[in-house]
């Protein structure tokens, strides 16, 4: 909770500083990413989009701090983190940031409620919190009734939510979501897409997706084009 | 502090288990059939070993034997070419053993090989040993009440041709009647049959004597046509005594013989060097079975492997929601050595029941010990099995993981 409360001080929770990512293919060096700066705020809904290989992904994934950049830093809350260990940046990830993927990316055979409770189990809330707390955020995103439910018995649009209340359970300061919607059919993708425009109205989530879809991007309060690795 | 925490980890490793019962069980049947098969040696072995020790016990307590040539060798092991007649005793030997031992009952024995033919022509080829009327007393071979008698000094001093049959042989010479009162020719001696020995089943090395007969040792002497005495039975007087009165044999025989033209041993020697000879036996095979936990072992590394390949994805996802390295690490092994220690578990469970099966037909006797090694040696297995796989879930890249399709 130390951290929460950093960030009232210090409007700007993750900042980008001259990030690179270089890929090396034989002789040939490719810039993914070319010097990119970037802040993200307090209560901010951004989409990051472009055509695909220009980048995104990878942005996606060095804000994400699941990828390390090529050079550059990067401040979480005012601190640098780039030469953080591995286990450093998990740790970080589970505390600070919450994740929506694409491919909902739920573990099969398992209910609806041990899925969103996972983050928990690599973090320092008590074993007898937990399920109150899954109970909770399936509530949160209308599945109070699908607590015992696995992936196979629910719907795309179903299992996207069950991802959401994942995202959320540590009450992370970002949410990232990768093309969210990108695997459901376009009436379960609007009412995700509300969903987390709900969160971002009500609650003040700072929100972070990426999408292709220049319609969809548009829909978010900040725009990030990216174009050859680098912000436009 | 870990985290998740152990049993977390026990709950969730035994959950991915119980998704995949068949594999599951395929995969730990290298282990279950290593585990089994370790257990069910150790225990013949071992039932080996106490089966003996009883027989031992039952044939004739406080005896010492003293043989020519060397039985043992310096480690307490059978000499090479022990066993071996290479010389025998004479009557004197005998005389001087008799003064010098005058609370011990010494026996002589001559021992001929022949054959020996019942009255229907049923002919078998055995060992006969002339002994002395204590004999079958000290040494645990009179026939029980109403199966006959031992010879008397009597008959022994008049050289009565009478005979004692083992079980076994009475039983091949008179299949169909009482072998008592009957007729045996031995080298065209005609011998009376005045006894039958009960089943005994086991013998101090050579023939069981179930497979042998026994007669008086002047009756022997003429038919072997020679007054050599191949092994003398010293009875001491009591336990504590074998000791002593081993040495003061050695002391009689010295004055005569060279220290290693003859051997002095109880059965207790005789027993080490057979358990001794056992235990290797049992080390050696339980040995060649573990050979199969190793190939257990490579089976659930193998599926181990992958099932790291089939979860890429969500490794990639724990990774992602705040899994560190060596959280990954430890749920993998965790659930190699579930699968190994619970092939070990029903392992031995089917040798329990192995042994508990052939106990009616063999000896077999289970012990806590081999018990806890079989365990033991299956937990190892699925730690040092374990180890590449849940080394290669923890190293995948999350990005790379959440990528795999």
């Amino acid at each position: 909770m130390t951290k929460l409360s950093s960030l009232n001080s210090s409007k700007t929770i993750l900042e980008l500083k001259n990030i690179s990512k270089t890929y090396f293919s034989g002789s040939d060096t490719f810039y993914a990413l070319k010097n990119v700066s970037l802040k993200i705020n307090k209560g901010e809904f951004i989409s990051i989009t472009g055509p695909s290989g220009s980048g995104k992904s990878t942005l996606m994934h060095i804000i994400g701090l699941l990828d390390n950049p090529s050079s550059g830093q990067i401040l979480l809350n005012g601190q640098d983190i780039s030469n953080l260990k591995e286990h450093q940046l998990a740790q970080i990830r589970n505390v600070t940031l919450g994740f929506v993927f694409q491919q909902f990316n739920l573990l099969p055979k398992t209910s609806a409620l041990e899925n969103v409770i996972l983050p928990l189990l690599y973090s320092d809330v008590p074993q007898k919190d937990r399920y109150d707390l899954g109970i909770k955020m399936l509530e949160k995103v209308g599945l109070g009734d699908k607590v015992k439910n696995t992936p196979a018995q629910l719907s795309g649009g179903q299992q996207q939510r069950v991802a959401i209340a994942r995202a959320l359970i540590n009450n992370p300061q970002i949410i990232f979501a990768d093309e969210p919607t990108g695997n459901l059919d376009s009436k379960s993708g609007v009412s995700i897409m509300n969903f987390f425009k709900e969160l971002h109205e009500k609650e003040g989530r700072t929100i972070v997706f990426v999408t292709h879809d220049p319609d969809l991007a548009k829909q978010a309060r900040r725009l990030i084009i990216i174009k050859d690795g680098q912000i436009v | 502090m870990l985290k998740p925490s152990l049993n977390e980890l026990l709950k969730s490793s035994i959950r991915s288990i119980l998704k995949n019962k068949s594999r599951t069980i395929l995969t730990s049947l290298g282990i279950i059939i290593g585990v089994t098969s370790v257990i069910l040696l150790t225990s013949i072995g071992n039932g080996l070993k106490v089966y003996i020790t009883q027989q031992f016990d039952s044939l004739g307590a406080n005896s010492i034997f003293v043989t020519p040539g060397q039985v043992f060798n310096e480690d307490g092991g059978f000499a090479q070419g022990g066993m071996m007649m290479t010389t025998s005793f004479t009557q004197k030997d005998v005389l001087s053993l008799e003064r010098g031992l005058r609370d011990s009952i010494i026996m002589p024995v001559n021992a001929v090989f022949a054959d020996i033919k019942s009255a229907n022509d049923l002919k078998k080829s055995v060992e006969i040993d002339g002994a002395t009327e204590e004999f079958g007393f000290n040494n645990n071979v009179l026939p029980p009440e109403g199966n006959g008698r031992w010879f008397t000094k009597e008959e022994n001093d008049k050289k009565t041709p009478v005979i004692v049959l083992g079980y076994n042989l009475a039983e091949k010479l008179f299949p169909s009647f009482n072998a008592l009162g009957k007729k045996v020719i031995v080298k065209g001696k005609d011998l009376k049959v005045i006894g039958v020995v009960d089943k005994k089943g086991a013998s101090m090395g050579g023939p069981s004597v179930d497979d042998q007969a026994y007669a008086p040792i002047t009756v022997v002497s003429d038919l072997a046509g020679n007054e050599d005495i191949n092994s003398i039975v010293v009875k001491a007087p009591n336990k504590d005594s074998i000791e002593s009165t081993k040495k003061e044999i050695t002391k009689i025989m010295e004055e005569k013989y060279e220290t290693d033209a003859f051997s002095v041993f109880d059965s207790s020697q005789l027993l080490s060097s057979i358990n001794s000879i056992i235990s290797v036996l049992t080390i050696a095979l339980s040995g060649i079975a573990a050979i199969s936990l190793v190939v257990g072992g490579i089976g659930i590394m193998n599926i181990m492997l992958v099932s790291v390949t089939e979860r890429t994805k969500e490794i990639g996802l724990r990774k992602a929601i705040g899994a560190y390295p060596r959280a990954i690490l430890i749920q993998f092994l965790i659930e190699a050595v579930i699968l190994s220690c619970l092939g070990g578990l029903i392992g031995i469970l089917l040798g329990f029941l192995g042994t508990l099966a052939i106990n009616p037909f063999f000896p077999a006797k289970i012990t806590i010990s081999s018990v806890v090694l079989a365990f033991g040696v299956s937990s190892l297995v699925g730690i040092v099995f374990g180890v590449a796989p849940a080394r290669k879930a923890s190293k995948l890249s999350p990005i790379e993981a959440l990528r795999y399709e």
